[in-house]
């Protein structure tokens, strides 16, 4: 009951500000929403305590039935394993902060009823993703999900870039959902059913069974979880899908923070884990999850390195941090990728927001070769600033530390075939992420101003609405992974996830990865100092430094700068052979062929419209002989073909 | 022997009666053909057993409903020449769907076969022991309870139908009131006045009855009082005159 | 003790004398005009019939004259909920267009008496007398708008063509009769024990379905539509758009499957032809139509067609889909209708489809709901009138019945066209000047039918698992 309410009030306040926003006004839409959404926060929790504190995994919360057609039947039911209840008690308390603290962010905004709907909205699909019993209902929120990210980028309607890029993350993310979509026939195919109870029981049935696909003769699981995580790549923006996420900064800031950091986009995560039954009966798959994850990795890294938009860099930060958790899952800790997910959740959100309020302070600035200097000026979110970037590095007992830490142990001492490569990169991206991130704080916050006089003027601590949302965050990204970890991949791991995450029978990473050479384990955090350091040194002591490299390394930089040029690449290998194929069929098969079709077939319709209609003259005699003659005909047609 | 002469005979009446009515020139003929149907048809109840029927349709159908017809057809300038031009129009039309139709019913006939058991259930028309009336009310009123009081409430629909779509309340009408009438006083009808001799018309000052005011078309208008509030309107008015 | 057959037929009975104690009651209020508590009793009255409807016990009662079985209630609830929405469409807009009499409520109630009746007759006799209590109402109620001429046609039309119709019906009925010595439905299945019927009794059954036909407006027996939905008061064709469909598909659902069912294949083969027709008709005249109502007008021929597809296959999993179908539908047109019936400048009820252009910049809401309603009569899932079609063309897959399924999914896409026509008018035409602000009864109106509309597939079980059990009654 607690847990139904949990993840339905947030619909409940999304209906009621959506539905009668526009006549009782936005503050009335921001109660609603918000109420609803602490009291999701607040049942998450208590729901997640019973959870961890009953002596059996709960049984799921079924709600109704969704279809009953012959032998094919679904349930709208809430599962309740660990799994789900700790996404659950995540989610729901960041997007209730996440709603806080865009009181303060829209507040300039007028009939902002429309930003709270959408922010609920996706909440309920993000909660409905992760607590489905069933592959449809997870494909219900995760196109919930997307619909609602569609919304939030595109939510200035006004401006061309933010429908260009809501249009651009929805159709990425298409590509990815077909493969998904796929994934649940062939599940579907193959076990007769979507139901989770169902599939994972009957796993060791099908160990043999194989597809014969292009030619080759692959096992089934291994073709499954392939598809399942090119699903998982679109929706979590990695190498190859990723071109959206960093565009999806047109959106509001809480958008981005809730949607493309903290939640959804760690949907694919979360299907990894939650899927981890047949990701494990697919070595081959799990290969492939940890090459994308730890090129992805590096590769978002070495982008984030040279942006200027302090979104972007955040963006790519994400990116690279989604690579780590599907290292992770790649190398078979499913455990830690969630751990993961789970502490990133809070200091990716915060640095957001922290980016969020500096950019309400710089008055709507986002290029941080316009800030700098203003440290004195934002106390509490430099402070929360610096507090992320702390986690998000991996310096010692911040939460990013325990997390990572773990990953990349748990890559190294995994018998993936990769898992070398893993480790090399991730410690790499390592160094990188500690340099981007005191890159960003120092050219945000310190040296001299750059922006103009009369921006700085303006430049102010955020509203109490915008900052107590930060300190709660700072809070779990201080404090998240020192709290949590024993529970997710310590001692208590087994019985804290109770069977809710599979591990193979010779899967024992989370046990190996205590006893690997202590030099692996401080690896990176010696590299997240060293890179602290270096950007110390380009930024703080010798400015002059990256332009110097820049114009040194000229070839590189651009390289870096246009994003290793994917979307020029794209947009050469796709976008315009496709618009020139477009075109043709535009103009030949469309317009001669297909269009000639219908429009004849048109034509025809329409001629035999107006013999049909020629008829209805409003004379009551033709009309009563119509229907004579009708019947005359049919008894004819009856009595000489009966 | 004479039930099957008188059979045939009303049954031949009956057709050819009702086929003038269809194709009679003056509708006051077709109806009066009617008429003669309507009394063929009685006869065929009669034979049948059937006098209440019989006597029913004579009563409602001749003389009601075909009277009515009668004084609507005499009332109603009826355009004949019009109609025969839309008879001739459709005839060959009518006459080609009449034949097949015509055509198929006599090969249905031809195969006529009775379902094996169809007699048990066909009651008879004449009971023993009971007048047909007395059966047919027994049947009304217990078994047919139900759709005796439906009809009714198809015959309340009608009359509701009946006045919603003619009924109007005049408001301008002036109807008589005999209570009103009854209580008017010389008092506040007349307006004595003493006419100096000699005096002209125009001296005096004739009292002349105005228009009754415009009153607008009120549906809710309080009922039959109409006339009286008309007649006192006009009353003060010419009392109005006077002053 | 009271006798069983009053209790059986208590919400007829009970919504009859409501009906006449309106009627009192609007004749006697004198203070002011009685038409809107007459409304609100009226509905308060359907409330309770619906009610009673639902907890009635099951039966056969007046020695086989009237049934309750869940096919019964099913429909009666459903033509309660037709009629109620149309009865809250017709408030404001009565006042509106000057016709606010106190008689038009007790006229709904009355005919929803009939339709009752209808759902529930299993005799020859109590089919035509809910019939014509039904169609007689209707017959008024068309002419409602007395001093409009366009309405008075469409009732005296609808009247006479309605009146061959009953003859129709009659003659069938007496065919029946005459072959066979019984009216009832029961006793005239036990009478037809041969495989092969006489022919006279098939051609009655010809003209009993040419005589139901009629009422659902299916091709050749249609041509009544368009002229009377144009003509009569919007309530009303929202009105004869919605319970009466279902109330004549009730009564054809019954009458052909209870005595006729195991003489299926001299029936199907009627249906087949009625419905093939009516899916083309509907389709392809829609298509040059201006006026949004005779749209609605060929519409419903067209969506009456759909629904007879499930009747063609004569199985149970048809006669589910129909009574889906029915459901999807009567939301729908109740929806289109209240959205149709906001169309108003100025005071002005405005019934073209290019006075909707550009709706979506002046009245979002109300394109929305147009939109939703537009998008599910098309077909489109997820709306429910994707499902209604997915039913019966599933059914009639099943039975084997490919052409009718192929010839209803490619008139599915010609009548898209015109539907889609609707939305891109209102999206994407030059905006106009704004409509009246509506009232929150068609408001309320338009919400539930979209409601209905779009969470069909969120929650279709019920609705679905009811129509089963009441399509298994005809079987049971």
């Amino acid at each position: 009951m607690i847990y139904a309410i949990a993840i339905l009030s947030p619909l409940a306040g999304c209906l009621l500000a959506g539905i009668f926003g526009r006549r009782f006004g936005d503050t009335y839409a921001k109660i609603v929403t918000i109420g609803f959404m602490i009291l999701a926060a607040l049942c998450a929790e208590i729901s997640l305590s019973q959870v961890l504190f009953a002596e059996q995994p709960p049984e799921p919360v079924i709600l109704a039935t969704w279809f009953d057609i012959g032998g094919f039947r679904l349930d709208w039911a809430l599962r309740r394993d660990t799994l789900s209840s700790a996404m659950v008690a995540m989610v729901a308390p960041v997007a209730t902060l996440i709603h806080i603290y865009s009181v303060g962010y829209m507040a300039h905004e007028r009939r902002s009823f429309r930003f709270f709907a959408y922010l609920s909205l996706f909440t309920f699909a993000m909660l409905m993703l992760v607590t489905a019993n069933n592959l449809v209902q997870l494909f219900f929120g995760w196109e919930g999900v997307g619909l609602a990210s569609y919304l939030l980028i595109g939510y200035w309607y006004d401006r061309p870039s933010a429908n260009r890029a809501a249009m651009k993350a929805f159709i990425v993310n298409r590509v990815g959902d077909l493969f998904f979509a796929l994934g649940i026939a062939l599940v579907f195919q193959l076990f007769g059913s979507v139901e989770f109870p169902v599939i994972f029981a009957h796993i060791p049935d099908h160990q043999d069974a194989l597809y014969h696909v292009l030619g080759h003769t692959w096992r089934a699981y291994e073709v499954i979880g392939f598809l399942l995580f090119i699903g998982a790549m679109g929706k979590s923006a990695q190498l190859g899908l990723h071109t959206w996420l960093p565009d999806a900064m047109e959106g509001p800031t809480p958008v981005s923070a809730l949607i493309h950091a903290a939640t959804m986009v760690t949907a694919g995560v979360f299907l990894m884990a939650r899927m981890s039954y047949i990701m494990e009966s697919a070595p081959g798959a799990l290969t492939f999850v940890m090459l994308i994850g730890a090129s992805t990795c590096i590769f978002a890294a070495t982008i984030a390195c040279v942006q200027n938009d302090i979104k972007r860099v955040i963006a790519y930060s994400t990116c690279s941090q989604l690579g780590y958790m599907f290292m992770a899952a790649g190398a078979g800790a499913y455990q830690a990728s969630v751990f993961h997910l789970i502490t990133h959740a809070f200091f990716k959100a915060l640095l957001f927001l922290c980016a969020g309020s500096v950019i309400h302070a710089m008055s709507d600035e986002q290029d941080m070769r316009k800030m700098g200097g203003i440290w004195r000026m934002v106390p509490w979110t430099y402070t929360c600033m610096w507090l992320g970037s702390l986690a998000i590095a991996g310096i010692p007992f911040f939460a990013g530390y325990w997390s990572k830490d773990a990953i990349l142990e748990a890559t190294w001492a995994s018998h993936n075939p990769l898992a070398g490569y893993g480790y090399l990169m991730g410690v790499l991206a390592a160094f990188l992420t500690a340099f981007y991130s005191w890159r960003l704080i120092i050219m945000t916050f310190h040296g001299t101003p750059r922006a103009d006089k009369h921006t700085m003027e303006h430049v102010h601590e955020s509203t109490p609405w915008m900052v107590a949302p930060l300190v709660i965050l700072a809070f779990g990204a201080v404090f998240a992974g020192w709290l949590l970890h024993g529970w997710f991949i310590g001692e208590d791991q087994a019985e804290f996830w109770a069977g809710a995450i599979h591990v193979g029978a010779n899967n024992h990473v989370l046990h190996d990865m205590e006893n690997i050479p202590s030099i692996i384990g401080l690896l990176p955090t010696i590299t997240g100092v060293l890179g602290i350091a270096l950007a110390y040194v380009m930024y703080m002591l010798v400015p002059s430094l990256p332009g110097r490299l820049a114009s040194t390394f000229q070839p590189i930089y651009q390289f870096l700068l246009h994003k290793w040029y994917f979307d020029e690449l794209y947009d050469f290998l796709f976008v315009r052979p496709i618009q020139r194929l477009a075109r043709v069929l535009w103009h030949v098969g469309d317009e001669k062929l297909i269009d000639g079709m219908p429009n004849s077939a048109a034509a025809l319709a329409a001629g035999g419209s107006a013999q049909v209609v020629k008829i209805q003259t409003g004379s009551i005699a033709v009309y009563a002989f119509t229907m004579l003659i009708g019947l005359v005909v049919l008894i004819s047609i009856f009595l000489l073909f009966r | 022997m004479i039930a099957a002469i008188a059979f045939y005979v009303f049954a031949a009446v009956l057709i050819g009666s009702a086929a003038l009515v269809v194709s009679s020139r003056n509708p006051v003929h077709s109806v009066l053909f009617l008429i003669l149907a309507f009394f063929n048809a009685a006869g065929l109840f009669l034979l049948a057993g059937a006098e209440f029927l019989a006597m029913v349709l004579v009563i409602v159908y001749v003389g009601a409903v075909a009277v009515l017809f009668l004084f609507v057809v005499m009332m109603l300038d009826v355009n004949f020449d019009q109609m025969r031009e839309g008879v001739q129009r459709y005839a060959p039309i009518g006459a080609a769907v009449g034949a097949v139709l015509f055509l198929e019913l006599i090969v249905t006939v031809a195969g006529w076969q009775f379902v094996p058991n169809v007699t048990l259930h066909l009651a008879s028309a004449t009971p023993a022991g009971v007048t047909n009336t007395a059966a047919l009310g027994h049947l009304i009123y217990t078994d047919y309870i139900f759709l005796f009081q439906a009809a009714g409430l198809i015959l309340l629909v009608a009359m509701i139908g009946a006045i919603v779509l003619t009924h109007r309340e005049r408001g301008a009408s002036r109807r008589q009131n005999i209570g009103v009438q009854q209580a008017r006083t010389m008092a506040n009808t007349l307006e004595m006045m003493t006419v100096a001799i000699g005096a002209g018309s125009r001296q005096t000052g004739i009292l002349r009855p105005l228009p009754p005011p415009a009153r607008p078309l009120d549906d809710h208008d309080d009922h039959g009082h109409g006339g009286h509030d008309d007649g006192h309107g006009h009353d003060d008015h010419a009392h109005a005159g006077g002053h | 003790m009271i006798n069983q057959n009053w209790i059986l037929a208590l919400p007829e009975i009970v919504l009859a004398i409501c009906a006449m104690a309106i009627l009192v009651f609007g004749v006697l209020w004198k203070r002011s005009n009685p038409s809107f508590p007459c409304a609100m009793l009226a509905l308060a009255s359907l409330l309770l019939a619906g009610v009673l409807a639902l907890s009635a016990p099951l039966g056969s009662a007046y020695g086989g004259l009237f049934a309750v079985d869940h096919f019964a209630v099913f429909m009666k609830l459903l033509i309660v909920a037709g009629a109620g929405l149309s009865l809250i469409l017709s408030i404001d807009y009565n006042v509106q267009t000057g016709i606010d009499r106190f008689e038009f409520p007790v006229l709904i109630l009355l005919c929803t008496v009939g339709m009752m009746i209808m759902a529930s007759a299993t005799n020859l006799m109590s089919l035509y007398i809910g019939l014509e209590l039904q169609s007689l109402s209707i017959y008024v109620m068309a002419s409602f708008n007395r001093d409009d001429l366009r309405s008075s046609e469409a009732g005296l039309k609808y009247f006479v063509l309605g009146a061959l119709a009953s003859g129709l019906l009659l003659y069938g009925a007496s065919l029946a009769y005459g072959f066979n010595g019984s009216m009832d439905f029961a006793q005239l299945r036990a009478g037809l024990t041969s495989t092969n019927p006489p022919a006279g009794l098939v051609i009655g059954i010809v003209f009993i379905v040419a005589g139901l036909a009629f009422k659902i407006s299916a091709v050749p027996f249609h041509m009544w539509t368009p002229d009377v939905y144009e003509g009569a008061p919007t309530p009303v064709t929202a009105f004869m758009s919605t319970a009466p469909k279902v109330a004549a598909i009730a009564l054809l659902l019954r009458a052909l499957e209870v005595p006729f069912g195991h003489l299926g294949q001299s029936w199907t083969q009627l249906v087949v032809l009625v419905s093939i027709a009516s899916m083309l008709l509907g389709s392809l005249a829609a298509i040059g139509q201006t006026s949004i109502k005779r749209l609605m007008a060929y519409s419903s021929i067209g969506h009456m067609g759909y629904a007879l597809i499930g009747l063609a296959t004569n199985s149970q999993a048809g006669i589910q889909g129909v009574l889906v179908y029915m459901v999807t539908y009567v939301f729908m047109s109740a929806g289109v209708f209240a959205c149709v019936i906001a169309m108003r400048r100025q005071g002005l009820a405005l019934e073209k489809i290019s006075d909707l252009s550009g709706l979506a910049r002046t009245d979002p809401m109300l394109a929305l709901a147009f939109a939703i309603f537009m998008f599910s009569m098309a077909g489109i899932p997820p709306f429910s009138g994707f499902f209604g079609k997915l039913y019966v063309f599933y059914a009639a897959v099943q039975a084997g019945y490919w052409t009718l399924a192929v010839i209803g999914v490619l008139t599915s896409v010609i009548g898209a066209y015109y539907y889609l026509r609707v939305i891109k008018v209102m999206y994407f035409d030059d905006a106009q000047p704004a409509f009246d602000a509506r009232s929150p009864s068609l408001s309320f109106v338009a919400a539930v039918g979209a409601l209905v509309t779009v969470l069909f597939f969120v929650f279709p079980a019920p609705i679905v698992n009811a129509a089963q059990i009441a399509a298994s009654a005809l079987f049971g």
